[in-house]
């Protein structure tokens, strides 16, 4: 596809925050991106030139913030409602192969909503969540910058131009982004996820070794900061890409790029 | 009888205030918590004379509102008006006049600025007082059409250490309300999407029963969207939108213009408004995709007084009228009383002006974004305000007498200072600068800033935290940049309360003098700022001389610096019968940084000489060195609006021309402190310093420069006129000081400095 034609939407409700320099760092990258509010995929009072669906666009990404205030779990309510309207158009979208992306409390949103970590092949979102982003194990909200190994060996779309073993400085800002797997299945995952090359980054330290606290600001399993579903075009992270996007942190703009040029070759 | 019940379906009582002597008015001020005295009713009363009937209970309440310390400022305005106001700059669009100020940031956009306190609330609920702080300051930024995109914080609570024996009666300790006010800045800063990047904390015991806390909000706008905080036209329809009204937040300002007492607890817990901040994240989308369809005509927050100050006051400014369907307004509880519904400072709340051919199209987007929005009432050519409630008119008053309030002049007496010094130099300096370095008005603040997401909008280009990741320290001022282009907005919150308890006049020029000296360590050109000026008890004369010194030594620097003031908060009443707050003139200041990738950081890179930039004197009043080696001295630093120019203008002129590494200001604990912070981050120094007067003093006007060049550096500075020496070099891992036995290594320096608040917060 040529770049021109490529669209973002990236997916806000109330208390989504991060929509708008989300969509400035596509835009930045060349491509079509716009904040696109979830009841304009279904709602009946939307007007008609506001009205859109997911096949409007060839990127769906969900950003981070607090969605519905995140009273109840991160990303609870918003996967809630997304289940509820728009769960099999989803699942058409990610067996077409097209990316999508949660980004913190986007993570959290496709974990809850069982698109992570994906699995199954046939079925791209579980019917019930299998693992969980759970409170930092400093019990504190942790706004620090973190540095993040890539590990992932090719089946990431978002990673694509990231060196093998490369290292680079996002950003975190969470409260709930410790990666949890029920305990009896926890080896177990860890395993699936390392031999279906679905690990995408890991929180190191300065001089790249895997560390606890504050490198790893959550205490994360395996130090997991981001992983993609089985298919590779589908990835969470916790990091935020789009703050490391702007002087005097760029890092984060391989992300971009890399997801364009996977949808240019589509 | 003094309440007569009016004849009609609801609640509503006629106060038959004609009849009343001098005795029962002062009984109805307090029967309907008021808080208006004796002149004030009487000149009520006078009015209601004038035209002939009783006041409903809905129009008393709505007056004491207009006129309650809060709303009015009616004991601070003339001392403000004859000092500060008026400082002329050209690039200034709107300063006082409302909300927010309104500054030109390049030829395309403006920025917005305001500050206000949430003391009251705060020392009740911590937790609800500092979020609702959050989500006012941030509608008085929404409400001049502008997005906000940056916070700041400061922050004051007894000290940390009270023994729980000794608290007052009904006093919070510091401990918990400092952790309650952090967390509630988080929830709600975090949660609406907007960086917290400045601020400051500072501890003395006169903030034990009164803790404070100061926010502050900047914006970016249009110029040509910028809306006004008053009605469009005649026949234009007002639309209340954003979250429901409840019985929170009733009395709020007046509970405000009152001093605390061991009771406030229980009676006031009601005045504190309760936040949501998923409602104010869409609400800030909604208002501004209405602003940039240019489908409103004015627009207001609900803040302190809730309805009943905001129509009025909209009204008033345009010169016209309003009527009010009070029954409209969307409520969170059955059987409110009309008077609760108009006064009810419930939060979340925007008041628009909005032509009626675009009201479907408004009501349309706040629907869109599930924002409760209704239609409550009408702009008339008149200057009356009349409210109807079922049908019937329970209000009907002149908009001017309302809104137009009072004003005093109040008495003062400004307290007699003796200057002298006895401090003398003690043994131990390396202990010494530990001490200070985990001092908590020194130590971290990495606790509390990681707490907050200070990067969000992705557009914070210097953080809080300076220097290597993880060894961060901290730094002069944060930068955002607001707009797509290079230029940056420099933030920075300062005053010194110990100097300004010993000497207002010089506290608070120091206090000035510092917020420069922090906008300029970052390479950012000094622009405009805006003050909090928190203070006791006004109708006392001992507070209010420290108030009006305070106010001219802000006019005399500010006028001098040719700096304006462009947004403004008076918070009186911080006063308990157990103390009164030190007077604490907060500041924040903006600076404009032409191009963000020349931005100057606090941290030594090891690559340079140091200079040490400015006059050290023996000035010790108020300072770090004082306190701790418990020394005395009354004289505080002094400074002048011309020298503090020549010096700022001079050391942005050298930034230019020569390779700088980082700058520091001295402040607290003097060079001392300074030297260490600048350390923190990993790389030391060796420096000569002359004595314990150098290495202490907290004299104005200084700076720490680490610079390639030195010896041509101090030259170019002393040709222009402003002091300066080379006292060493960046290198190594310690701070090293021969000339006074010092050697210290980094590691331990930042030990010391990490402990000295999370020893108490875990």
């Amino acid at each position: 596809m040529d770049i021109d034609e490529i669209k973002v939407a990236v997916v806000r409700i109330e208390g989504t925050n991060c929509e708008e320099e989300t969509v400035k760092a596509f835009k930045e990258c060349g491509v079509f991106a716009e904040c696109v509010h979830l009841k304009q995929f279904y709602s009946d009072m939307i007007r008609d030139n506001e009205q859109r669906s997911f096949n409007d666009y060839n990127c769906i990404v969900f950003p981070g913030g607090f969605s519905a205030g995140d009273y109840i779990r991160a990303g609870a309510i918003f996967s809630a409602r997304l289940k509820s309207v728009l769960k099999k158009d989803l699942e058409d979208f990610i067996k077409n192969g097209y990316p999508v992306l949660g980004i913190c409390n986007g993570f959290q949103v496709l974990v809850e909503l069982g698109a992570l970590p994906g699995f199954d092949e046939d079925k791209p979102i579980s019917d019930k969540p299998m693992m969980a982003l759970t409170i930092n194990n400093s019990s504190k909200f942790e706004c620090r910058p973190c540095f993040l190994k890539h590990e992932n060996k090719g089946k990431c779309i978002f990673t694509w131009k990231l060196g093998k073993k490369e290292v680079v400085m996002f950003p975190v800002a969470h409260a709930e982004g410790k990666v949890t797997f029920p305990m009896e299945k926890e080896q177990e995952y860890v395993e699936t996820l390392r031999s279906n090359d679905q690990i995408v980054f890991r929180y190191v330290d300065r001089d790249g070794n895997y560390s606890g606290y504050p490198w790893n600001p959550n205490g994360s399993i395996y130090n997991i900061a981001g992983i993609c579903n089985v298919l590779g075009n589908v990835m969470g992270m916790m990091p935020h890409p789009e703050r490391a996007f702007w002087y005097p942190y760029t890092q984060g703009r391989v992300i971009f790029e890399s997801v364009i040029e996977y949808m240019k070759r589509l | 009888m003094l309440y007569i019940k009016a004849d009609v379906p609801f609640e509503l009582y006629e106060i038959n205030i004609l009849k009343a002597n001098d005795e029962e008015l002062t009984k109805i001020s307090r029967e309907l918590g008021l808080a208006l005295n004796l002149e004030e009713m009487k000149k009520i009363k006078n009015y209601f004379e004038r035209i002939g009937r009783n006041p409903y209970d809905i129009e008393l309440q709505s007056i004491a509102q207009a006129w309650s310390e809060h709303c009015c400022y009616k004991s601070s305005k003339c001392y403000l008006r004859e000092y500060l106001f008026n400082i002329d700059a050209d690039y200034v669009i709107s300063a006082i006049k409302e909300d927010a100020g309104v500054v030109s940031f390049d030829e395309e956009y403006a920025y917005v600025v305001a500050m206000e306190s949430h003391n009251h609330p705060s020392a009740i609920e911590p937790y609800g007082g500092a979020a609702t702080g959050v989500g006012g300051i941030l509608r008085d930024v929404l409400c001049m059409g502008a997005q906000p995109v940056a916070l700041v914080d400061p922050l004051f609570f007894g000290d940390l250490d009270t023994e729980y024996e000794k608290l007052p009666k009904g006093t919070k300790h510091p401990l918990y309300l400092l952790s309650g006010v952090v967390s509630g800045i988080r929830d709600y800063g975090n949660r609406v999407g907007i960086p917290t990047v400045a601020g400051m904390v500072f501890f003395d015991e006169s903030y034990l029963t009164n803790c404070l806390v100061n926010v502050g909000c900047i914006g970016i706008v249009k110029k040509d969207k910028i809306i006004h905080s008053k009605a469009g036209n005649v026949g234009d329809l007002f639309i209340l939108a954003g979250g429901l009204t409840g019985r929170d937040g009733i009395h709020g300002v007046t509970f405000a213009s009152a001093e605390l007492n061991e009771e406030s607890e229980e009676e006031s817990r009601s005045a504190v408004q309760l936040g949501n901040p998923i409602i104010k994240e869409p609400l800030i989308h909604a208002c501004l995709e209405i602003v940039e369809k240019n489908l409103l005509t004015g627009m207001k927050d609900l803040g302190g007084g809730g309805l009943s100050c905001v129509i009025g006051e909209m009204a008033l400014s345009a010169g016209f009228g309003a009527e009010v369907w009070l029954d409209k307004v969307p409520l969170k509880e059955k059987g409110m009383a009309p008077w609760e519904i108009w006064i009810s400072e419930s939060q979340e709340r925007m008041m628009l002006t909005v032509n009626p051919k675009h009201v479907d199209e408004v009501l349309y987007i706040f629907n869109k974004w599930d924002i409760p929005a209704v239609v409550v009432g009408r702009v008339t050519s008149d200057k009356k305000l009349r409210v109807y409630y079922k049908g019937y008119k329970i209000y009907d008053l002149d908009i001017d007498f309302v809104v137009k309030a009072v004003e005093y002049c109040r008495e003062y007496k400004v307290k007699d200072i003796v200057e002298k010094d006895e401090t003398t130099p003690i043994h131990y300096f390396e202990n010494l600068i530990l001490k200070m370095l985990e001092h908590p008005n020194v130590a971290s603040r990495e606790w509390i800033i990681r707490q907050y997401d200070h990067q969000v909008r992705a557009s914070t280009v210097l953080t809080p935290l300076q220097g290597m990741a993880n060894e961060e320290t901290h730094g002069d001022a944060a930068v955002i940049r607001p707009t797509n282009s290079w230029k940056g907005l420099a933030l920075t919150t300062d005053v010194n309360p110990w100097m300004c308890k010993i000497n207002p006049f010089w506290g608070t020029a120091s206090s000035f003098d510092e917020m420069i000296r922090n906008l300029v360590s970052v390479n950012s050109k000094p622009h405009s700022f805006a003050d909090c000026l928190n203070f006791g008890n006004p109708e006392k004369p001992d507070r209010m001389g420290e108030f009006v010194e305070c106010v001219k030594a802000l006019g005399w620097m500010a006028k001098g610096f040719k700096l304006p003031c462009v947004s403004g908060n008076v918070s009186f009443y911080n006063e308990t019968p157990y103390s009164a707050v030190a007077p604490t003139p907060t500041l924040m200041g903006i600076g404009i940084v032409e191009d963000v990738r020349e931005l100057v950081t606090s941290h030594f890179k090891g690559k340079g000489d140091i200079v040490l930039v400015g006059e050290t004197k023996k000035e010790f009043g108020g300072s770090l060195y004082c306190r701790i080696t418990k020394q005395e001295s009354t004289i505080v630093p002094k400074t002048s609006p011309e020298k503090l120019k020549k010096y700022a203008e001079t050391m942005l002129s050298a930034f230019k021309q020569f390779r700088i590494y980082a700058c520091h200001d001295l402040s607290e604990g003097g060079l001392a402190v300074t030297l260490s912070e600048m350390c923190i981050s990993g790389i030391g120094c060796k420096v000569r310093v002359k004595d314990y007067v150098e290495l202490f003093s907290e004299s104005n006007t200084r700076w720490v420069v680490e610079v390639s060049g030195g010896e041509e550096f101090v030259n170019y500075l002393k040709e222009r006129g402003v002091e300066a020496k080379l006292i060493g070099e960046s290198c190594d891992d310690s701070l090293k000081i021969d000339s006074l036995k010092i050697e210290i290594h980094v590691d331990k320096l930042r030990e010391s400095w990490r402990r000295g608040i999370t020893k108490y917060t875990g």
